[in-house]
């Protein structure tokens, strides 16, 4: 699948940079860099919930989904939230 | 055929201690011809300062104004105040007038000779002395290819380093050695004078002995940059801008993610997006078919906007070429360094998505006025749409 980070002008504000770093460590820490795709995208339209992040072609065959106000400390949470579930993979290890 | 055009862009150092320089540079450009006239007055600090920007300003205005040079040295003689130390009123000079295919003339007083870079190497101009009032002032015709470069100086250039890295300084065959060997085609007049005033500072170990200015003036081939930024007013004018936008042979540029939306979809293409951050402080850039460079907007233009000023100040020593990937740093080495006509497509139109945010329209206008004025006084020609 794929999840695309806003980069625009309001989330850049807001820390995309650091949720891009984040999203890049998770990904490895979980083990599920084959399975997601990061990519960037200029604004989506949501900047007042910013930063955004946007789950498409979910494995799972769940609908595309806007994951809202993601920051440094939360990353790793949403990521396991919105994004994980929608791998079709078992629970991960805690 | 192609399109040329006459840029030119100077360096000066200020003799290690002083807050002003002796040496001035003035030019001007009016009905496709160029002045540039490099003056360097008697001592240093004030009176230098004084006696320079007089001599240059006199001479630029005379000399642009197709007055003969005989008359603007004596004009220039009678005007001078006489220094009561030395007793004499005196300022060097070379002048530099030539019209747009590139032919014209060099005058030279008490300068080091001027340095002809030609075909990519040094030369000299084969110049003729003339004794004007007494003086001894040298005339070279001077007729530019593309690609050539006249390069005129202050003392303090062939100076540098007296005493300190060196015996007895460098001459001037070691500083067109020094050029041929670093000089590449694609850069800028401003870029050139740079690399001359650099290595310069390197001799003099950054405490330069004596002010030292480079002036280079380039005949080139034009470039033009069509810049769009932000969407218009009135959403049913979107087509007929970009439209417009992508008029002409020229380089598009797209700065702002709802310009590059708009773009997009009139060219029928996609906006992807870079997730790499060459530069944490600076938004990746993106990319569309068909368009040279696309990039975000406001935060991208504010760090252009920095590195402009840093480039055009005529103190800065920090390489003219921008080599960084990031989006500003690619902005500022299209529009500083390769352009030479650019024009902006300003869109007003008030962005949604930035409501609450410190991100407002009239920042923005206010940021392209300045880049755009910015990038006039180094000799770009600017022009801007609104809509």
């Amino acid at each position: 699948m794929i999840v695309k980070i806003c980069i625009g002008s309001s989330c850049h504000l807001k820390g995309s940079y650091d949720v891009v770093q984040g999203m890049r460590d998770i990904l490895k820490k979980y083990d599920v860099e084959d399975l997601v795709e990061l990519q960037a995208s200029f604004c989506f339209g949501q900047c007042a919930d910013g930063v955004v992040m946007r789950a498409e072609e979910s494995l799972d065959g769940s609908e595309d989904v806007f994951i809202r106000g993601v920051n440094k400390d939360n990353v790793e949470q949403k990521f396991l939230s919105e994004v994980y579930p929608k791998l079709g993979l078992p629970a991960p290890e805690k | 055929m192609k399109e040329l055009f006459i840029e030119y862009g100077y360096v000066s150092l200020n003799k290690f201690g002083e807050e002003l320089c002796g040496d001035k540079v003035e030019s001007v450009t009016v009905d496709g011809y160029t002045t540039l006239v490099l003056a360097d007055g008697l001592g240093s600090g004030v009176k230098a300062n004084i006696l320079s920007t007089l001599s240059s300003k006199i001479l630029c205005t005379m000399v642009a104004n197709n007055i003969p040079i005989e008359d603007c040295i004596e004009t220039m003689i009678q005007t001078l105040p006489v220094c009561k130390v030395r007793g004499v009123a005196y300022s060097t000079f070379s002048v530099i007038h030539v019209d747009a295919s590139g032919h014209g003339y060099l005058f030279e007083f008490d300068n080091p000779q001027a340095v002809y870079y030609h075909e990519g190497h040094c030369v000299d101009f084969d110049r003729k002395p003339l004794d004007v009032l007494g003086k001894k002032v040298y005339h070279s015709e001077i007729n530019l290819c593309d690609g050539d470069i006249v390069l005129v100086m202050s003392d303090g250039t062939i100076h540098a380093g007296i005493g300190r890295v060196l015996n007895f300084g460098w001459d001037r065959k070691d500083i067109m050695e020094h050029m041929d060997r670093n000089i590449r085609p694609e850069m800028s007049a401003r870029c050139v004078a740079w690399l001359l005033a650099a290595a310069c500072n390197d001799l003099y170990m950054d405490k330069p002995g004596d002010d030292t200015t480079v002036a280079a003036l380039k005949m080139r081939e034009a470039l033009h940059v069509n810049l769009m930024v932000g969407p218009p007013v009135n959403k049913e004018n979107d087509d007929y801008y970009v439209a417009k936008f992508m008029e002409g042979d020229s380089k598009k540029v797209v700065c702002g993610g709802t310009s590059s939306q708009i773009v997009a979809r009139y060219l029928g293409k996609k906006v992807t997006t870079s997730l790499d951050f060459p530069d944490k402080e600076v938004p990746p850039i993106g990319h569309i078919d068909g368009i040279d460079l696309t990039t975000e907007g406001v935060i991208t233009l504010r760090r252009l906007l920095e590195l402009t000023e840093k480039y055009i100040s005529p103190n800065d020593l920090t390489p003219k070429m921008f080599t960084k990937q990031d989006g500003a740093s690619l902005l500022a080495q299209m529009l500083l360094e390769n352009a030479t006509h650019i024009t902006f497509f300003v869109g007003q139109g008030v962005n949604k998505a930035h409501e609450g945010l410190p991100i407002d329209t009239t920042l923005k206008l206010k940021l392209i006025e300045r880049l755009a004025s910015s990038l006039k006084a180094i000799g770009k020609v600017v022009d801007i749409h609104y809509a």
